[in-house]
């Protein structure tokens, strides 16, 4: 059962109080967060300090990149950093924890009813700054704020069950902190919030009206990137204008391969094979495999895709590469009963080996 | 310095530039100059192109010769095919000037191949930015004809270092398409480009004073643009904090590098093990500040790309075209370019003949380290 705590406090403020404790009582070695500086540029930092805690914009609209990449690269530390993440974030934490990138207890995790983030190309903070006032109303509306990624319009993840604290900002009408301390880790500093805990679950079902808005937009969405009648055709339209920058791999919180095969020697042909390809066929596109990468990536990483819609705001030929990864990673998790980073203990389908799994392709 | 050729052959321009070039070619593939010819032709989804390597050639009529928008350094391309082992078809390429002086770095650099390649030229009106076409694929097209048509040189929707480039005529390559105003003029700029010529039957004896006076003009209306937008961007990158500044809204997706024709390393530096540090690294960054960005780094990797690249930066713009966040990386790395090249007298791409000059050693370069070398005492050969 969840320990509850509500306080008369500003989320925001509230989180940095409790953070500036677990900071100056050793309990932490350090906070990662958006953090906002003073020429209202905001990115993702590490902050040690206690004075600069009050930088960290915890709930911004923001997304310069999937916070559960940045924590994949912590190698083992002795004492944790408490991260402040979006539920897709932290999704993509538990995937990296299953790939043995990181380790779960290195960090305390704290995520929340995400309204959705800004594109990235809304660069110039100022100009969310002035949406903000906007977008909080929606978000406490439970509507979906206009502008967003696209990928966060129909997103269904908004409840991360495995986060140690879960704060509930959406639909809530008010800005007070209400957190839910889900794990043993998170209870054990419960006196640093300083108030009146009791037993309560989160009760997604109070949701259920943005939920369903979110699920019409996935599914607009899906339909959008629909090849089931057009075939290759139809993902030759989708993919023909990618110029091969692989920003999509790079931002990705899953690809983590220092290397993606893609880039390696292994694709690296030799002209005789070029020629050979251009001779037969009459014409060869070049550089080669435009397309080929992105069904290797669809192969290699689809079924964790967390649905973060990184890739598809890098993505400078504006490609809907987050739709596609997204509706055939869970068409594809679907079959394997998965869903990408819920839970650190269900294991990555393609790593179990079952004697019986889909007999019907035998047949 | 690339020769000047003395005179040109007067092709038939009556369809426009874009379909009077496209029928040359065509009539150079049936005459068998080439076995193999790589072009830009429209994607399916009619938004955006791509670089073919043709063989049928039937299928030139798809083809745009001179298209909108440059997606792709060709230069990436041709690395592509003519990196690895040896060839049996001949192969020609259009290109633009720029996309041909980075063909020249990466051959200096052994990734590219150019012996059984004719590269072929034109003056460039520009390029439109790749995020404007692929918005309203009409407009561009619309707009760029009306660049070709209309010859204009000084288009407000050319991409940003398209409207400063200087090197927009005659690069390095082997024939070259010459715009005098409607009249179109092929000359040929090295032995290749003289047979190519001579076997299409044709004869140079057009003169290209006219022509030459008119890119003249234009080139130097274009060194003062150059001039003013360096000055700007120099104000604005200049000192540690306005780089930090100008770089502080990177993601760290390196789009910059992996579109750039001339980082070829299979793995960036800055994408390797050795840029990932362990965690007790990051945090005691992060506690003698206080705090630090992550990912790490982000600014260095933009200064080591400078320091790695920028002698050969041709200036194509492709880093700007693929920033999710706006960066003006390319009239940076532009500046930065012009600054560095300035120090070696080289200007990349512009000769197969020149050395990189990272590669190669004059003693007289030591100038002032020399004199530091002297004040110490020590006299020249003393340092053994």
């Amino acid at each position: 059962m969840s320990k509850y705590i509500k306080l008369n406090t500003d989320r925001s403020e509230a989180i940095k109080s409790f953070l500036k404790e677990l900071l100056e009582n050793d309990k932490i070695s350090s906070v990662l967060s958006l953090r906002k500086h003073k020429n209202g540029k905001v990115d993702y930092g590490l902050t040690s300090s206690v004075d600069l805690l009050d930088n960290i914009e915890p709930f911004y609209p923001y997304m310069p990149a999937n916070a559960g990449q940045l924590m994949g690269r912590f190698t083992p530390m002795e004492k944790p950093i408490a991260a402040i993440v979006k539920p897709c974030e932290f999704r993509a934490f538990v995937e990296m924890v299953k790939r043995e990138q990181v380790k779960r207890e290195n960090f305390i995790v704290i995520s929340y009813s995400c309204g959705g983030v800004y594109p990235l190309k809304i660069n110039a903070t100022q100009e969310i700054d002035e949406k903000l006032a906007d977008y909080q109303q929606q978000v406490a509306d439970q509507e979906i704020p206009a502008g967003i990624r696209s990928s966060c319009t129909g997103c269904e993840h908004i409840n991360p069950l495995e986060t140690d604290i879960f704060i509930s900002v959406s639909g809530e009408t008010d800005n007070n902190l209400k957190a839910y301390l889900r794990t043993d880790k998170a209870i054990d500093l419960i006196e640093f919030w300083h108030g009146q805990p009791e037993d309560k679950e989160f009760d997604e079902s109070s949701l259920e009206k943005l939920l369903l808005k979110r699920k019409e937009a996935k599914e607009q969405l899906f339909a959008e990137v629909e090849t089931k009648d057009t075939g290759l055709d139809g993902l030759i339209d989708i993919f023909g204008r990618c110029i091969g920058c692989h920003g999509c791999n790079s931002v990705c919180p899953i690809c983590y391969c220092t290397l993606c095969d893609f880039d390696s020697f292994n694709y690296d042909y030799n002209r005789q094979i070029l020629e050979k390809e251009l001779e037969q066929k009459g014409a060869l596109r070049l550089p080669p495999d435009t397309l080929f990468f992105h069904l290797g990536r669809l192969s290699h990483m689809s079924f964790s895709c967390v649905g973060c819609g990184m890739c598809s705001d890098v993505c400078p030929a504006n490609i809907p590469v987050a739709s596609v990864f997204k509706k055939i990673g869970e068409a594809t998790a679907e079959m394997f009963d998965f869903v990408s980073g819920r839970s650190v203990a269900e294991e990555i389908p393609v790593m179990i080996y079952k004697e019986e799994e889909f007999p019907e392709l035998g047949e | 310095m690339t020769e000047i050729p003395q005179k040109g052959v007067l092709l038939n321009s009556e369809n426009g530039i874009q379909n009077s070039i496209l029928e040359f070619l065509k009539t150079a593939a049936e005459k068998k100059v080439f076995d193999a010819i790589m072009l830009p032709m429209k994607v399916p989804s009619g938004d955006s192109f791509a670089w073919i390597m043709i063989k049928d050639m039937a299928l030139l009529d798809n083809t745009t010769p001179l298209a909108p928008i440059m997606p792709v350094n060709a230069a990436k391309a041709v690395k592509r095919f003519t990196r690895k082992g040896e060839g049996r078809n001949k192969v020609a390429i259009l290109i633009r000037p720029c996309e041909v002086r980075a063909c020249v770095e990466l051959s200096k650099l052994n990734q590219i191949k150019t012996e059984d390649l004719v590269i072929m030229s034109y003056d460039c009106p520009g390029a439109l930015p790749m995020q404007d076409y692929i918005k309203d694929p009409e407009w561009g097209d619309s707009e760029f004809k009306k660049l070709l048509s209309d010859n204009i040189w000084n288009s407000d929707i050319v991409k940003p270092v398209c409207k400063f480039c200087d090197k927009f005529s005659l690069p390095a390559s082997d024939l070259h398409f010459g715009r005098e105003n409607d009249r179109l003029l092929l000359m040929a700029n090295s032995e290749k480009g003289i047979d190519f010529i001579s076997e299409m039957k044709l004869e140079a004896n057009e003169e290209l004073d006219n022509w030459k006076k008119g890119i003249g003009e234009i080139t130097s209306k274009r060194i003062s643009i150059k001039k003013e937008t360096f000055s700007v961007i120099k104000n604005k990158v200049e000192g540690l904090d306005n780089l930090l500044n100008t770089f502080s809204e990177c993601i760290g997706c390196h789009n910059c590098q992996s579109a750039c024709p001339i980082c070829y390393c299979r793995q960036c530096y800055f994408d390797s093990v050795v840029s990932k540090p362990n965690s007790d690294i990051v945090l005691m960054r992060a506690k003698q500040r206080g705090g630090v960005s992550l990912p790490l780094d982000k600014l260095m990797f933009h200064t080591g790309r400078m320091a790695h690249m920028s002698l050969s930066c041709i200036s194509c713009g492709l880093c700007s075209d693929a920033c999710p966040v706006n960066i003006p990386v390319a009239k940076i790395f532009s500046y930065v370019a012009s600054e560095t090249q300035k120090t070696f007298e080289y200007t990349a791409g512009e000769s197969f003949g020149d050395a990189l000059p990272m590669k190669e050693y004059k003693p007289e370069e030591l100038g002032e380290l020399g004199d530091l070398v002297n004040s110490a005492g020590i006299q020249e050969g003393d340092h053994e």
